[in-house]
């Protein structure tokens, strides 16, 4: 673990369990998930809210089940060591995630689900894991390659893996998992960016 | 000057006698409307229709069509100038078409709606029940149909303003005729083959107007129009809010009715959702992590 991560750890994921008890309380009370989830009519007529708060919303146990548990895992981890910036991370992947469903498929009515959140703070673990040291090192960047697979396989064979396994009636979205990866590349990108520059000034 | 009081007093009468003829008397009421019971069930000795279980394949084809009119539309309209009002339909055809295409567009916004046929009123037989609705299955390939009726009353009454008609010009510019037009647009959204009524909407309006005795025909028209145009806009959103309450239902009463998707329907829904594999993954990286923490 870095210095940097070192001063801003902390032990508590707060951030994630927020996360995921906001997608709980959306899944359990009823009502609230037709309020915010990502409703192509309802954004035309001006609610906007839904591009960001589709995310929290689940459309089935199982989806609720094994997106909450990967945010639960990968977010935990970030937090626990302490890498910046995740909060911003989240929101700024559900907003471009839900602008890029809006915008590249029209032919999504409505959209749900925390996955391409899941992929940006899973892709933003792997990014600070391969610049650290010893076996996590290496099983980040093994990560980084799988992922990179997944969306090679799923760019090509034009659906989600889980379509070959999965007895949702729903219609899986790489799309929202390449805006997450690419989410977070640019924040960690940015991210070194902004301290090479802080520690070029303290040098200078 | 006791001949130039006469005078005066007969013309009073006179002016009287033509305020009584022209305004008194001319008020009327003109109503025009369909049954959807009367198209499904036009034969009161037939057994009653005991509905089967619908089973909706989604996307749906739905069918959309006023019923016919038996004819029972009438107008009655006392007065001196009642001639004028001679009961036409109040729909045209032109009419029923444009307000068919305005709920088909509202509604194909929807993703389990595949496509909506408009059908003709010609189509449509007057009492043709349940089989004239299997012919028009067969002909357009739809499984539920929207079937819409109106219901449609003009009132026309004289005004106060009306004692200016008996100067003859006050009945080319002076608007002393009131017409109340109550109108009632019902949609009956019935799946064909099972021959049940899964829900109906409703959609009223009431405009109040008033016309000069030579336009009031013309204004009864509009107004006649503008009804109808107020009662398919809230009957859209009555639509929209049986359809959100029929959606539940079908989902808290599955007994009732059973939803097929076709192959390849999805309904429009999409969920970003994390497949199995990639959560193995991250579970067994979570694993790690927990492992080296514990360890350090």
């Amino acid at each position: 673990m870095d210095e940097q991560a070192q001063l801003t750890a902390s032990r508590l994921p707060a951030w994630t369990l927020a996360i995921c008890a906001c997608a709980l309380i959306v899944f359990l009370v009823p009502g609230l998930a037709t309020l915010l989830v990502f409703d192509r009519a309802a954004i035309t007529h001006g609610e906007l809210w839904r591009l960001v708060t589709g995310n929290l919303v689940h459309l089935s146990t199982t989806h609720l089940v094994y997106d909450l548990a990967s945010f639960l895992i990968a977010g935990t981890i970030i937090e626990q060591r302490g890498y910046r910036n995740f909060p911003i991370l989240c929101l700024s992947a559900a907003m471009l995630i839900g602008v890029a469903v809006f915008g590249i498929a029209p032919e999504l009515h409505f959209y749900g689900g925390i996955s391409g959140v899941v992929t940006a703070a899973v892709t933003y673990l792997c990014l600070h894991g391969v610049s650290e040291k010893g076996t996590w090192r290496w099983l980040c960047a093994a990560m980084l390659a799988g992922l990179a697979a997944k969306f090679w396989i799923e760019i090509a064979l034009g659906e989600s893996l889980l379509l070959a396994v999965s007895t949702e009636t729903f219609v899986p979205v790489p799309l929202s998992h390449l805006i997450g990866a690419i989410t977070a590349l640019l924040a960690f990108v940015l991210m070194r960016l902004s301290i090479s520059t802080k520690f070029i000034k303290s040098a200078a | 000057m006791k001949r130039a009081g006469t005078s005066i007093l007969i013309t009073f009468a006179v002016s009287i006698l033509f305020v009584t003829l022209f305004g008194g008397c001319a008020t009327g009421t003109t109503k025009n409307a369909t049954s959807v019971v009367d198209y499904l069930f036009p034969n009161t000795k037939d057994p009653v229709v005991t509905p089967g279980i619908p089973t909706l394949t989604l996307p749906l084809r739905v069918g959309i069509a006023f019923v016919p009119s038996d004819g029972s539309g009438h107008s009655r309209r006392s007065g001196v100038f009642a001639s004028y009002q001679d009961g036409s339909p109040a729909l045209t055809e032109k009419r029923k078409s444009n307000l068919m295409q305005e709920v088909a567009d509202h509604f194909k916004k929807y993703p389990f709606v595949k496509d909506i046929e408009i059908i003709p009123s010609a189509y449509l037989r007057p009492g043709g029940s349940f089989a004239n609705l299997e012919q028009i299955r067969t002909m357009y390939g739809v499984d539920v149909i929207a079937l819409l009726s109106y219901d449609q009353v003009q009132f026309t009454d004289e005004g106060t303003l009306s004692l200016t008609y008996w100067t003859i010009v006050g009945a080319y510019v002076i608007p002393g005729e009131k017409n109340d037009t109550q109108t009632m647009l019902d949609a009956v959204v019935y799946d064909i083959p099972s021959r049940k009524m899964l829900f109906r909407a409703p959609g009223l309006s009431r405009i109040k107007g008033s016309a000069t005795l030579v336009n009031q025909s013309e204004e009864l028209r509009a107004d006649s129009g503008k009804g109808f145009d107020e009662a398919a806009k809230e009957m859209i959103v009555n639509l929209d809010e049986q359809l959100t309450n029929f959606k539940v239902k079908v989902k808290e009463r599955p007994e009732e009715f059973k939803v097929v998707n076709s192959p390849g329907y999805s309904g429009g829904s999409g969920g970003g959702s994390i497949d199995l594999l990639s959560l193995l993954l991250v579970a067994g990286l979570g694993g790690y992590f927990l492992w080296m923490s514990k360890r350090n």
